[in-house]
């Protein structure tokens, strides 16, 4: 923590004293808030640090470090844009297509470096925080609305800004009865007209699938639901119902695939992509409503450690959370938001009845990984039979 | 002295230029065929951190996923292999020798030039077009019978299925190389055995057969292993539901659910072995096939 002090108030020594010379170098130092040793707002406490004094410190940085954040995943290009314009701040955005393992190993690789490819901020799988905790890569920091976020680590060290739920995509007119739940998918009517999205042993998402399906048997007992989920997928291939085919959005389009399970924000975005041709329900089934989320970070070594700070400001705040829900990623604040009204009803029209993600289940790390490792090793054995 | 290095130099001195012809050739191979094949046999060997392991050999003869893709892709390669070449045979043999009129001939061979190469995602998306569950030709049978396929449990997505689909190029490549094989077949050898009282069965024993098995086996060799190795065309089809050695080697090497490279490249090197093992075998069955032409 102290290199990063130190280089703080160098980097504002060069900023502040070219302009103002030498002199001001000691003004410099002590920062716009004012106080403390040379540095502005304490770092090493975690906790939120009042806006305007984060703003001024942020502004002195002038920079932010992002990675991995693609500008058409989750609205990001209008959340990026939006920040620049409200604190001026530059950003400088790194490999926007870069995995959750690459976004540590760029951290992990520029420990030492407080240069342009060091990542101030990070956004990962919820799954790649254990490995980023455990080697030390990540700041703990709280923001201001820490206590209405809903999966977090209790020290602060990462929290999840936005998560998706696992929808029934349904393809209109074809399907006349709309399933409402897990169950109903094994229906002699949707024989040959259910499929996945991604492979099991090969895409997250289906992992996922198998999951949901099975806590909707177990009534939410996350221990059983690996098993009960893969017998529900057996059953599925036995009675002809589940069509082995990935449902992607050209399968869809071509009404090949009538049933696709997939992530909401997924989802949502084929049904404006193929704007009615054909139509597409996106039903949130009555039980078994399983998160995927993602969370955030800051790095243990950002050379812009206020710009970090208050980006997390911004995107936790109520105008940054209804970013993510304008590019359909259900924000993980939703809950808290839709009880005090704040969410704009034309972006509610657009997405399934708020209720139904009320019942959201986040397993914990530790289960995913448990979950994952057995589904992946009995998925041919139990559903084919192989 | 002198005299005998005199006549021991010159061959020495002279610089052959003609190696310079197949350098590309032979550098070709080199970078993308025996670099990657000594790559994937000593990462074989390695655990994800680096370290030597013998487990991914050891998994390739206990893990039940991996015996039977094992299995399934060599089911799918001898089917359409065997079937590519009675189908693609008699067929040749029609266009060949049947007595069809010639356009029919230079159709065929344009036809099968094309439909040899045409593989991977567009043939896959073609085949669902067709007879996929909103295919073409399914809705004209469900139009015609009144019928719902699906309800009646047809599906193109099973192994079957993609035999069918790897047939469209097995046997069209199998025209292309028997044909020119079956233009070797000379009228007065039929005559000659007729003469010597032979029938039909006898001529196609004892003459044409002996002198066509080794392109049959060199043949049947390269539609083997065009099934065993294809990849796209399976993975576009039904993503990895249906259990091949390819798309089990994809799902090791990328994705983000199994990931495990060493494995992958013991799937990669158990392939090559087989292939080996039939490379050796066609080369033992040509040499006695083709024994009495020496």
């Amino acid at each position: 923590m102290s290199s990063s002090n130190k280089h703080l108030s160098r980097r504002d020594f060069l900023k502040v004293g070219a302009t103002a010379l030498g002199a001001s170098a000691y003004l410099a130092a002590c920062g716009p808030s004012g106080g403390g040793a040379a540095t502005g707002p304490d770092l090493t406490s975690g906790n939120s640090i009042p806006l305007d004094e984060l703003t001024a410190a942020a502004k002195a940085e002038g920079q932010l470090t992002t990675i991995a954040l693609p500008h058409d995943w989750a609205n990001y290009g209008e959340i990026i844009e939006t920040f620049k314009s409200k604190y001026g701040l530059t950003i400088n955005e790194l490999n926007p297509d870069a995995g959750s393992a690459d976004e540590l190993e760029a951290i992990r690789a520029n420990k030492e470096s407080k240069g342009p490819q060091a990542p101030d901020v990070i956004d990962i799988g919820v799954a790649h925080t254990a490995t980023a905790m455990a080697d030390g890569l990540v700041a703990k920091y709280k923001n201001a609305n820490w206590d209405t976020i809903e999966m977090k680590d209790p020290d602060g060290y990462w929290w999840a800004e936005y998560y998706g739920v696992l929808v029934f995509e349904v393809v209109k007119p074809d399907i006349v009865e709309t399933p409402k739940d897990w169950e109903d998918l094994l229906k002699p009517e949707y024989k040959g007209k259910v499929a996945m999205a991604g492979d099991v042993l090969k895409s997250n998402q289906s992992v996922q699938t198998v999951l949901a399906s099975g806590l909707a048997r177990t009534g939410g007992d996350i221990t059983k639901a690996a098993e009960a989920g893969l017998q529900f997928w057996k059953e599925m291939n036995e009675s002809g119902n589940f069509i082995p085919v990935i449902a992607d959005q050209g399968r869809i389009a071509q009404r090949e695939t009538l049933i696709v399970m997939e992530w909401d924000y997924l989802a949502l975005a084929n049904r404006d992509a193929l704007a009615g041709n054909p139509e597409l329900e996106i039903v949130v089934p009555e039980s078994g409503v399983l998160a995927g989320p993602y969370a955030g970070g800051i790095s243990a070594y950002a050379p812009h450690p206020y710009a970090a700070r208050l980006w997390w400001e911004f995107v936790m705040s109520d105008e940054g959370q209804n970013l993510y829900l304008k590019g359909y990623a259900h924000p993980i604040r939703f809950n808290d938001m839709a009880k005090r009204g704040v969410i704009p009803q034309e972006m509610l029209d657009k997405l399934p009845p708020a209720e139904a993600y009320a019942k959201a289940f986040f397993p914990t790390i530790a289960q995913l990984t448990e979950t994952k490792a057995y589904i992946t090793e009995n998925w041919r054995k139990v559903v084919f039979g192989e | 002295m002198s005299a005998v290095e005199k006549i021991s130099q010159p061959p020495a001195r002279k610089v052959d230029w003609n190696w310079l012809g197949i350098a590309p050739f032979f550098l070709f191979a080199i970078v993308f065929l025996f670099l990657p094949s000594l790559s994937i046999f000593y990462r074989s060997f390695q655990a994800n951190d680096g370290s030597l392991t013998f487990d991914n050999i050891i998994a390739l003869f206990t893990v039940r996923d991996i015996i039977n893709a094992y299995k399934t892709s060599l089911t799918i390669s001898l089917i359409t292999a065997v079937g590519g070449a009675i189908f693609g045979f008699l067929l040749a043999y029609a266009v060949v020798l049947g007595g069809l009129p010639r356009g029919i001939r230079t159709f065929m061979s344009t036809f099968s030039g094309v439909a040899s190469n045409f593989a991977g995602v567009p043939l896959a998306f073609a085949f669902i077009a067709t007879m996929g569950n909103a295919g073409l030709v399914t809705r004209w049978i469900e139009g015609i019978f009144n019928i719902s396929t699906r309800e009646l449990g047809f599906s193109i997505y099973n192994m079957w299925g993609l035999s069918i689909v790897y047939m469209y190029f097995q046997f069209p490549l199998m025209v292309l190389i028997m044909a020119p094989a079956l233009d070797g077949l000379r009228r007065e050898w039929r005559e000659a055995c007729e003469n010597l009282g032979g029938n039909s069965y006898h001529y196609w024993r004892y003459v044409a057969f002996p002198i066509l098995m080794p392109s049959l086996l060199g043949t049947m060799i390269l539609l083997f292993g065009n099934a065993f190795g294809a990849y796209a065309t399976a993975y576009a089809f039904s993503g990895s539901f249906i259990n091949l050695v390819t798309i089990l080697i994809g799902a090791q090497i990328q994705g983000d659910v199994l990931y495990n490279p060493g494995l992958g490249n013991a799937l990669a090197l158990g392939m090559i072995f087989i292939m080996g093992m039939c490379m050796a075998g066609y080369a033992w069955m040509q040499q006695r096939a083709a024994r009495w032409l020496r």
